[in-house]
């Protein structure tokens, strides 16, 4: 495949092939679209990444995206410090709070455990999650990974790492059908998935 | 043959993420070796698929032959999933059987036996916790590759024990060495003993044995040996045997 298009071409093609979910085909797709379109529009893409990339961050605790060093959760003192739900990505969290069941801080894996692909826990933010443990006085720890054989995996890994903790260790509700992402789930579901969540033996 | 339907089962090996809410799902069937194939809708919630195209369901197909993919038309649970989620070692053990029938099956290739050898272990595992279950099942994967081990005679001067102590394996050679030949690696007593169940029809009494200095040793030569055969590191396995 390479060295079909000149340079800049296959460049922005490689570059978009790397996206998840984009195979080559698609990319090649994608890249001769963006050249069709009007350069404002191509302009304002570049734009919202660089833009996007220069604002947010990471939350320096929870690893939500955020734009300064706190996300505006970990910053809101309403919230109950004692219970903390294990998601996998950012957008989880957008999916939890919409059901308006949960009231404690999050903390963002940045993932899930996937021994097929070689991502085992060093490459999750785990260890970040075990140090705030005992500063942050946590109590409770709700595994709201995805219902699927990798959030499964993590979940179970969690699990076993925190209970000689000594803390509580929860798990969201089987109510969620298995194979699903959490971000799908309607609110409804994913809140009496919480609600309902037990205790990890 | 594009557009063609056709049956088949399969265990899932590998999922990819596609687009929005698909995916790609990677099986190896009973009749079709390695078959590719999108599955539509498989990350929504309320999709029909359900939790049957994860990693290691065992799941009776309706397919859709395609050009480059198949795409998954029906798919029906020949086993539940859940035993194998139910705890982090059936977990990790299936895991580690899938990712090396993933290795070993080919595109469009039947393989039957490995099939068969698959489903039987992912039944062992559900039911029968062992900490040999992933080792033996390697070695008779490499068995029924024609791989399988010389164990009984030193394989560079045919010395046989009890005369002559076998002491060393040796993966380029494919079998066991005496002490003057020796080269590779060393094995002990115990270990050879448990491979040669394995591979001599005393598979039950190998699986029964307890958690041992024993057991780790033929664990990682299962490992080793596999990995050298297909010249690639097995991920699943390395990542549960260090903790
Ligand atoms: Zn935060
Ligand atoms: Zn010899």
């Amino acid at each position: 495949m390479a060295g079909n298009y000149t340079a800049p071409v296959q460049v922005l093609i490689d570059e978009l092939g790397r996206l998840p979910g984009i195979g080559p085909k698609s990319a090649q797709r994608i890249a001769f679209h963006l050249l069709k379109v009007p350069t404002e529009d191509a302009t304002r893409l570049a734009f919202a990444i660089t833009d996007a990339k220069a604002r947010v961050r990471f939350c320096e605790r929870c690893f939500n995206v955020s734009e300064g060093a706190l996300c505006p959760i970990c910053n809101d003192d309403a919230r109950d410090t004692s219970k903390v739900c294990v998601v996998e990505e950012s957008r989880d969290i957008v999916a939890i709070e919409k059901t308006g069941e949960f009231r404690g801080r999050y903390h963002v894996l940045l993932g899930a455990m996937s021994p097929l692909e070689g991502i085992g826990p060093e490459q999750l933010k785990i260890r970040e999650l075990i140090a705030r443990i005992e500063p942050e006085g946590i109590e409770e720890i709700i595994l709201c990974t995805n219902p699927n054989t990798e959030g499964e995996v993590t979940a179970m890994y969690l699990a076993r790492l925190l209970k000689p903790i000594g803390l509580t260790v929860t798990r969201i509700a089987s109510g969620l059908p298995v194979g699903g992402d959490l971000e799908y789930a309607d609110e409804l579901t994913l809140g009496r998935a919480l609600e309902g969540r037990r205790t990890v033996d | 043959m594009s557009g063609e339907l056709y049956r088949d089962t399969g265990v899932v090996l590998r999922t990819y993420k596609l687009r929005e809410s698909d995916r790609i799902v990677v099986f190896h069937t009973a009749e079709n070796g390695k078959v590719r194939a999108v599955a539509k809708g498989v990350r929504k919630t309320k999709s029909k698929f359900g939790a049957r195209l994860e990693p290691m369901s065992h799941v009776r197909l309706l397919l859709y032959r395609g050009r480059e993919l198949d795409i998954v038309s029906q798919a029906e649970a020949v086993e539940p999933l859940s035993p194998m989620l139910s705890s982090l070692d059936r977990a990790s053990q299936g895991l580690a059987a899938i990712e090396a029938v993933d290795q070993l099956s080919l595109e469009r290739e039947p393989n039957p036996q490995l099939y068969r050898m698959l489903v039987g272990v992912l039944r062992t595992i559900a039911t029968t916790p062992s900490t040999l279950n992933v080792a033996a099942f390697y070695w008779k994967l490499l068995a029924n590759e024609g791989m399988r081990p010389e164990l009984d005679r030193c394989v560079r001067c045919g010395e046989t024990e009890p005369e002559t102590p076998l002491v060393a394996f040796d993966l380029n050679e494919g079998g066991v060495l005496c002490r003057s030949c020796r080269s590779g690696q060393a094995i002990s007593p115990g270990a050879l003993e448990v491979m040669r169940e394995i591979l001599g029809g005393r598979l039950v009494t190998a699986l029964a044995r307890e958690e041992s200095p024993t057991t780790h040793e033929v664990a990682s030569l299962a490992t080793r040996a596999l990995e050298f055969h297909i010249e690639r590191r097995l991920k699943a396995v390395a990542m549960f045997e260090t903790h």
